[in-house]
């Protein structure tokens, strides 16, 4: 049974050569995978230029159900988003080295779900063409945009969040990019030459580097958090119940890490199938994102109780009459199925023989995110079909155009993300020597002890000192 | 310019800030609606099609949610264990209430909109520009009362074929897709009453405008006017009836008196007041 | 005036540092460690214990973007609603702390993450041509120990790299 995070003992040449023959001569199965992400995003350019000739009727939104999969799917792609960062700061800075030979792809995942977000406030807006309105440029009128609004805050922590994550994931990838390009030859050779930035090995540069890391990292911690508590804000700033939830800032945080660790579990299982990198992402790290998963969702169903508790207790009747009619109301499969998803199946990832068997945890992290996207649904139209006035219940279900541009949605993120694996290291080879090299040296007191200028230090290996304990 | 508008600004913020009611409105356009005297008619709600080019949607889409009834006559059925009967028309009838964009003085419609399409008006009114619009359409679920009608299609295209284009009311624009609606209080004819008041060079006095549904309404149900103006028939029923602008809740000296406000307790300070219907037990 | 660059190239890390070691143990006269380039694969925090603390200024540009995101960020929100006629009605305040902070933190954000990122490609060097003396190997697996010298030094330092167990000499001389 393995046991260590990584052998210790791989070669460095070894690493470099995995990690860039999986970038190298797409197997048929690559392009089958491109087909079909290019055929999705065709379902969705097909539906949206419909839908923009049309007008938002075709998409069944009515009267009150203004907003609806769009929405709700908004909100489930910046969720995931979180990801990344989760793996890429939050263990940074707590130091777990084991997060670095899996987080380049969650990094990209931000990114790229990221670049999936974004669209959907654009697609839902019913004068898709006035859409740069909602941004502060300088109008020889006088307007600006209303800076009140939830929406309007939203774009600026979208537009932080991307140029920030971007950024992270290409400063990260800075290293590895001087490696591709030493290695690769005709236009990748150009292609790396210009992204490595001239990326040599200094020891200057490695000063700033974990500089600029850390600090990187320390912004986009707080980053992740607040556009999350942003998203939430467009539905905790309303007065609608439901939405009006002083919860629901933590909420939507704790929901967002959630679906990105159940994503990077996905992500995790398929490049270690596809690309071999079964030395790289291996089950004991898979292990520690379980058991991380697994945390996220008891937050997130503990989080859950406290909003029916709160609302029960509360005794607002309107909300109580909604969270009734979530439970048994014409949306209660869904409900029930969301917090069968989100609370029951994630007890899976507590029992060690579950979590070891890769195809299990597969089929759940895909119910895992079922269940966040579900939550999203159940956050958004249950509320716009019973709120206040009785006059404007309704219940709607979505028609084929906003399913078709949902869908699309995916085959945009995974177009994206097949487009990363075979243009970047999708593993960080450079952290992976990293790890390797100081777990191989944690016990080696020799060469600590060779550098140790101050004889009063405590050396590695040594007990801890017990002065002015 | 702008430094101008900022220190204007200012000085107004300040002055709110020294005495919390302070408003700078110069009319304050309100409604009263007797539920008494209403017979359910939809006669306002017709009135309203006519005078504001509000689409006819069809029976399709109108089933579907989609029609753009700025006034609607909600119609509410006694639940069995209040005193109603188990048939589908009862007896006694059905309770109406016409509901129109009920113009909050704390509207929560109007914070959200990311591109302040929808704002306050020194008329006390709450106005939608339909060219800023860009259909994010938070307005309408941060509407309680969810009186926001959103342009589903391009209905004009339709709604009004030759020669039927020719009763358009030129006053106003016919909206296309992609854009946010709602009742203004007839504000073209606010507009025009006070214009014709300036050109006279007098005040406007109670009467001068009246708004479609209220012109219509057989009954005389719907009463419409400036609150600004305490002399007027609207002002008098607000009295009357001990409903207060600025207030979540309104302490009676009378149980009987008859005035509310339609969901006044989440502070939204609605403009128009219903008197409610008095019902034998 | 001549330079002479010399690059030793190691596999075994501890002899790299080993090497720097002894350079800063004034091994030979007129060489200092100030003149060492290292040239490593990965990260080395624990270099900083043979090559001195070299510091980086990039907190620097982080503190500035950030002070900067603030101050811009408040003043332009709260200039764009002074002067927006429409917005501030019906007594409510023109310029919305609650909602302006919420702004401002994200201006904050985006400005110290652009001047952390334009800090570091001005103290990394980055975006300028790679050394002549730049090997593949350090991408892979090797650590280059560079020296900028006087001539007279070249010599003792290929003694000491060879002491070291160096794999490779590499040298150029510039003008």
């Amino acid at each position: 049974m393995q046991t260590k995070d990584i052998n210790e003992n791989i070669a460095w040449a070894k690493i470099n050569e995995d990690v860039l023959r999986s970038m190298e001569n797409p197997r048929m199965g690559y392009w089958v995978a491109v087909v079909c992400c290019v055929a999705m995003v065709m379902c969705a350019v097909a539906a949206e230029i419909y839908q923009y000739q049309v007008g938002m009727g075709p998409a069944n939104l009515n009267w009150p159900h203004m907003w609806d999969l769009y929405i709700a799917t908004f909100v489930f792609w910046i969720g995931m988003s979180h990801s990344g960062t989760l793996l890429s700061a939050i263990l940074h800075i707590i130091q777990a080295d084991w997060r670095k030979p899996i987080y380049r792809f969650a990094e990209a995942m931000t990114t790229f779900s990221l670049m999936t977000a974004g669209l959907f406030p654009i697609i839902h807006l019913g004068r898709v063409w006035n859409m740069y309105w909602v941004l502060p440029y300088v109008s020889d009128r006088g307007i600006w945009p209303n800076f009140r609004s939830p929406l309007v805050w939203d774009a600026f922590a979208i537009t932080t969040y991307l140029t920030s994550s971007a950024l992270f994931l290409f400063i990260g990838m800075i290293p590895d990019l001087a490696i591709c390009r030493d290695s690769a030859r005709g236009w990748r050779q150009k292609l790396y030459t210009v992204l490595s930035l001239g990326w040599q090995g200094d020891d200057r540069q490695w000063r700033n580097f974990r500089k600029i890391y850390l600090l990187m990292a320390c912004f986009l911690i707080p980053l992740a958090v607040s556009v999350h508590s942003i998203v939430s804000a467009d539905f905790a700033m309303s007065i609608m119940p439901g939405w009006h939830i002083t919860t629901f800032p933590p909420y939507f945080v704790a929901g967002a890490l959630y679906s990105g660790c159940a994503a990077i579990i996905t992500l995790f299982i398929l490049l270690r199938y596809f690309f071999r990198f079964d030395e790289y992402m291996t089950i004991p790290i898979l292990e520690k994102t379980c058991k991380l998963t697994f945390a996220i969702a008891m937050v997130w169903s503990y989080l859950n109780i406290i909003e029916f508790a709160a609302t029960w207790y509360g005794h607002d009747m309107v909300a109580k009459e909604l969270l009734i009619a979530k439970f048994v109301g014409p949306h209660a499969p869904y409900f029930w199925m969301m917090l069968f998803c989100g609370s029951v199946l994630p007890f899976t990832l507590a029992f060690e023989k579950l979590r070891r068997h890769l195809p299990t945890m597969f089929v759940v992290s895909l119910f895992l995110n079922l269940g966040m996207w579900l939550e999203r649904w159940m956050i958004v139209t249950p509320t716009l079909s019973f709120s206040y006035m009785p006059f404007a219940w309704d219940v709607m279900w979505p028609s084929m155009v906003q399913w078709a541009i949902v869908f699309g949605s995916f085959g945009w993120f995974g177009l994206l993300f097949l487009v990363f694996v075979k243009v970047f290291p999708s593993v960080s080879m450079y952290e992976v020597k990293e790890m390797v090299f100081h777990r191989r040296h944690y016990h080696s007191s020799a060469l600590a002890n060779q550098f140790h200028r101050r004889a009063s230090d405590p050396k590695p290996g040594d007990e801890p000192s017990k002065e002015g304990a | 310019m702008s430094l101008k508008n900022i220190l204007e600004n200012w000085s107004d913020y300040r002055r709110t800030a020294e005495d919390g009611g302070h408003h700078d409105y110069e009319h304050m356009w309100a409604m009263a609606i007797d539920l008494n005297k209403c017979t359910g008619c939809n006669a306002c709600s017709v009135a309203c099609y006519a005078e504001n080019n509000l689409p006819t949607v069809g029976k399709k889409r109108m089933m579907k949610g989609q029609g753009m009834h700025w006034l609607r006559v909600e119609r509410y059925w006694d639940e069995p264990d209040m005193g109603g009967d188990e048939k589908e028309y009862q007896e006694r009838g059905g309770s109406f209430l016409p509901m129109m964009c009920q113009q909050c003085n704390a509207a929560p419609c109007e914070p959200v909109c990311p591109v302040a399409a929808t704002y306050h008006t020194p008329d006390g009114l709450n106005a939608q520009v339909y060219n800023r619009c860009i259909g994010s359409r938070y307005c309408s679920n941060n509407c309680p009362y969810r009186l926001r009608y959103f342009n589903f299609y391009s209905y004009y295209e339709e709604s009004w074929p030759e020669p039927l284009n020719m009763q358009l009311n030129p006053d106003l624009s016919v909206r296309d897709k992609g854009v946010m609606e709602k009742c203004t209080f007839c504000v073209q004819r606010i507009r025009v009453g006070k214009d014709a008041a300036r050109r006279e060079g007098r005040e406007v006095h109670d009467g001068d405008v009246i708004t479609a549904c209220a012109q219509t309404c057989p009954t005389e149900a719907i009463v419409f006017g400036d609150m600004m103006d305490k002399s007027s028939k609207v002002s008098k029923i607000w009295a009357a009836h001990e409903v207060e602008l600025g207030k979540h809740e309104q302490h009676k000296s009378d149980p009987d008196l008859r005035g509310y406000r339609v969901l006044e307790g989440l502070n939204t300070d609605p403009c128009v007041t219903y008197l409610e219907r008095v019902r034998e037990a | 005036m001549k330079r002479y660059y010399v690059m030793g190239m190691f596999s075994n890390f501890e002899e790299a540092f080993a090497t720097v070691s002894d350079i800063r143990s004034h091994v030979i006269p007129g060489v200092s460690v100030d003149d060492v380039t290292l040239k490593s694969p990965i990260e080395h925090p624990e270099i900083e214990e043979v090559l001195g603390d070299r510091g980086s200024p990039v907190p620097k540009f982080t503190l500035f973007g950030a002070i900067f995101g603030i101050c811009f960020g408040f003043l332009f929100l709260a200039s764009a609603q002074a002067t927006f006629l429409v917005q501030p009605q019906g007594g409510k305040a023109v310029v919305p702390l609650p909602s302006n902070i919420v702004l401002t933190y994200e201006m904050l954000i985006l400005f110290g993450v652009i001047a952390t990122v334009i800090g570091f490609l001005i103290n990394a060097r980055l975006m300028t041509r790679r050394h002549p003396l730049y090997s593949e190997k350090v991408s892979l697996d090797q650590i280059g120990v560079m020296l900028e010298l006087d001539e007279k030094n070249v010599d003792p330092i290929k003694e000491l790299f060879k002491k070291h167990k160096v794999l490779e000499i590499r040298e150029e001389v510039s003008q």
